[in-house]
């Protein structure tokens, strides 16, 4: 708990301009971080941070555009066993400094989102691209990527969405490695759930069968011997 | 072999032999030679949390906004003023910065029409979603969209959340749910008369229904759609990603219930639960549709004001760390679904953790205490929508009892008690004054109220803890909102080490007395001895026997 105490001094040393743009300025430790968002917000849904000409350092021009037109909902998790949500891509390979736009459609009758976390702050407030749709909507944003080979996290950030199927990733160049638990990109932690009943008890008898065979034939070789 | 014997005797400790002979022994050789008792171990330094964070943003004052007058909210930790103004005036009808700083979507709260010509908006539409807490991660053994009911305490948990715009966590670097996604389920308000519709919009990975328990509700809607809520009769429940609407035009007010009607023996324990109230009508009667996480309600309705200085929603609750667990076990919403509904026992199932409103002593200080002064009236509305009864018991004081399960009383039944028995889903309303005659307040203080059986005042069964919180009155709280207790120090309640079992419970005001104690090593290396004296001899002794001829 002393981090959150540290934050809380931060906090009191900027809330003098915080200016109290994105939502709800939460629990009040939170607040220091999200300032300046560039935020809309229609019925459709939110678009954050959307940037259409802002060079990261580094690039000298955009590389490329790409467009991609990214589908959401229940019916995209339905060929991938354990998960509930999901998207119609979950792996988005694109060139150093290139700009992207994608229009996030969701077909559910709840909301969505399309988030890209680990850009830089000082184009992107707290790092973060940010689409989100209402049920049944579409929205469109684009964004800049910078020049660096690495793999950026793409996710639903409604709770237990992520873990139930909405984590993608946008692998700028070569990327920086796999995340875990993309759907058929990655694999999965937690394989243990999927034993069998009496796993263990079956491992444990097979260990001791085994320790004690080995110790026989050994015995035995010795006494030819 | 002898040797082995003879050492085993000598270590084996006096406090052991048979009582005879230990009579025999002190009468030939006294007592033995003093030896002092382990001696006392001293408590390490205590991190404890901050007990009253600063209200940076004046979310405490009394404000107005959107021209809705808020009253002030004195505990440490108040709702977002914004979000508060929002619910009155409807998101519909808000500026966009102010709807930008509730942090709600444009469709959370639809107000519309005045159908009756009073002034208030009696075309109410509400959207809900569904929002799982300390849920399980793909990738760590951490629970994921974190909420704490005490220090370091995270059971999963579920909840009806109002429908917010952007992240479900305070932001990227934090596990921690926004501060608006909590427990209990937001209390919502309507007005008798209002046609409301109720939009669920199965955002969890499970299905869900809405049931309006005691709102005079339809069976069926206008189109003649299952409208109760309840699977076994009335509808399908609503698939993830699913929505449905409900509808209600209520005749009658009072304090009433919702909670999810699917498989309810463990949704509804898991916290799909909120408290339904139905105000009555009145002429300008702008009410607080929601109230985040029960307690004062900032923008109390006329009817309300016309009676009471304040009122407050109590929402109690308990929860089993054996159920609550289980969505923390798996990822994959089969086998957790398979844990829950058909491996949980409810039959054998024990409450570990009490709260009110969403919180167990001593984050109840915080934010869930009762403001006062001498000589106001005040409104208190309770639900017990735990598993078990509670015995509510309030310090100082004795209220009276004006409606039962939303129904006023007669005025000869309202009777004035300090203990009130609250059964599973039972509501109770009560006027608590703080008229110091003797009966109904014996004056300032800070007075506890909790549930006088004694599970419900632990947290897992450890003290303080569970629902305990207290009527404060003014003179007794400080400036930042933390009542001026002067009694033990709360700096090990602050703490998870107090909660799991490590600190002594008097250490901080009688450590000599009461701490830890360190361990005898000097009669554990005797015992040690003993053990291999022992075994020593056994060997010996059994060689002996199965070599008798080859062992000279």
């Amino acid at each position: 708990m002393k981090k959150s105490v540290e934050r809380l001094i931060v906090a009191a040393l900027l809330s003098v301009n915080v200016s109290l743009c994105m939502a709800e300025m939460d629990h009040q430790q939170a607040h220091a971080m999200n300032m300046n968002m560039n935020m809309s917000m229609n019925s459709d849904g939110i678009v954050m941070n959307s940037n259409h000409h802002e060079l990261p350092w580094g690039c000298d021009s955009i590389s490329e555009d790409y467009e991609f037109s990214v589908r959401a909902g229940r019916d995209y998790a339905k060929d991938n066993p354990g998960m509930v949500f999901g998207m119609n891509q979950h792996e988005y390979n694109v060139a150093p400094c290139s700009r992207i736009t994608v229009t996030f459609f969701n077909e559910d009758e709840v909301r969505h989102q399309w988030m890209v976390h680990g850009l830089p702050n000082y184009l992107y407030p707290t790092g973060m691209f940010h689409l989100e749709a209402m049920a049944g909507k579409s929205v469109t944003g684009t964004f800049i990527v910078p020049g660096d080979h690495k793999t950026y996290l793409v996710h639903c950030d409604m709770a237990q969405h992520m873990e139930k199927g909405m984590k993608g990733q946008l692998k700028v160049g070569r990327g920086s490695g796999d995340l875990w638990n993309i759907a058929k990109v990655s694999g999965t932690y937690r394989r243990a759930d999927y034993l069998p009943d009496f796993t263990f008890t079956i491992m444990s008898f097979l260990t001791v069968v085994m320790f004690l065979t080995v110790l026989y034939i050994i015995s035995r070789i010795a006494k030819v011997k | 072999m002898v040797l082995a014997l003879f050492v085993a005797l000598i270590s084996f400790p006096p406090a052991w032999y048979p009582v005879a002979l230990k009579v025999q022994l002190s009468l030939w050789f006294g007592a033995s030679e003093y030896r002092a008792l382990p001696i006392s171990v001293p408590g390490g330094q205590i991190d404890s949390e901050v007990f009253c964070p600063p209200d940076l943003l004046n979310w405490r004052d009394s404000q107005v906004i959107e021209g809705v007058a808020i009253s002030e909210s004195l505990p440490c930790i108040a709702d977002n003023p914004f979000m508060v103004a929002s619910f009155v005036k409807g998101t519909n009808n808000i500026s966009h910065q102010t709807l930008m700083k509730s942090g709600l979507t444009p469709d959370a709260i639809e107000k519309g029409e005045d159908l009756d010509g009073d002034g208030d908006p009696d075309v109410i539409h509400i959207r809900l979603e569904l929002v799982e807490l300390n849920g399980a991660s793909g990738e760590s053994d951490q629970p994921v969209t974190q909420y704490e009911i005490a220090p370091g305490i995270k059971p999963g948990l579920w909840v009806f959340a109002p429908k917010l715009a952007g992240m479900a966590r305070e932001n990227f670097e934090s596990k921690m749910a926004r501060s608006s996604l909590r427990v209990p389920s937001p209390v919502i308000r309507i007005e008798a008369g209002d046609q409301v519709k109720i939009t669920l919009e199965n955002t969890h990975y499970m299905p869900h229904t809405l049931h309006l328990h005691g709102s005079d509700h339809g069976f069926v809607d206008a189109d003649g759609k299952g409208n109760d809520g309840v699977p076994l009769t009335s509808e399908l429940p609503v698939l993830p990603g699913n929505a449905r609407t409900y509808e209600l035009n209520p005749r009658k007010a009072g304090t009433m219930f919702y909670h999810c009607h699917v498989q309810p023996h463990v949704h509804v324990t898991m916290g799909l639960q909120g408290m339904f109230i139905v105000e009555e009508n009145r002429p300008n009667n702008w009410l607080q549709t929601m109230n985040i996480g029960a307690g004062l309600v900032r923008v109390p309705s006329v009817a309300v004001k016309e009676d009471y200085t304040q009122e407050y929603d109590l929402h109690y609750t308990d929860l089993d760390k054996q159920l609550s667990e289980r969505i923390q076990d798996s990822n994959d919403p089969r086998l957790v679904t398979r844990s829950m509904h058909r491996e949980y026992d409810v039959t054998d199932a024990t409450a570990d953790y009490f709260l009110l409103n969403g919180k167990s002593f001593p984050y109840t200080f915080r934010e869930s205490i009762v403001v006062v002064e001498e000589d106001e009236n005040i409104k208190l509305r309770v639900l017990n929508g735990g598993t078990k009864g509670i015995a509510l018991h309030t310090h100082g004081h004795k209220f009276t009892l004006t409606h039962q399960d939303g129904v006023p009383l007669p005025e000869n039944a309202q009777v004035v008690r300090d203990v009130l028995w609250l059964a599973t889903a039972q509501r109770a309303d009560l006027a608590l004054s703080t008229i110091n005659d003797g009966l109904h307040s014996y004056g300032s203080g800070i007075w506890l109220f909790h549930d006088h059986q004694n599970r419900g005042i632990t947290t897992d069964g450890i003290g303080p803890g569970g629902n305990i919180s207290a009527i404060v009155y003014k003179n007794y709280l400080s400036e930042a909102g933390w009542p001026k207790t002067q009694g033990v120090s709360f700096k090990p309640f602050f703490t998870e080490q107090y909660y799991q079992k490590q600190i002594p419970v008097w250490q901080s005001y009688a450590p000599d007395l009461f701490s830890d104690v360190a361990r005898d090593w000097l009669l554990f290396t005797r015992l040690i001895i003993l053990s291999l004296s022992i075994g020593i001899f056994l060997a010996l002794l059994v060689s002996k026997i199965k070599y008798r001829e080859k062992i000279p």
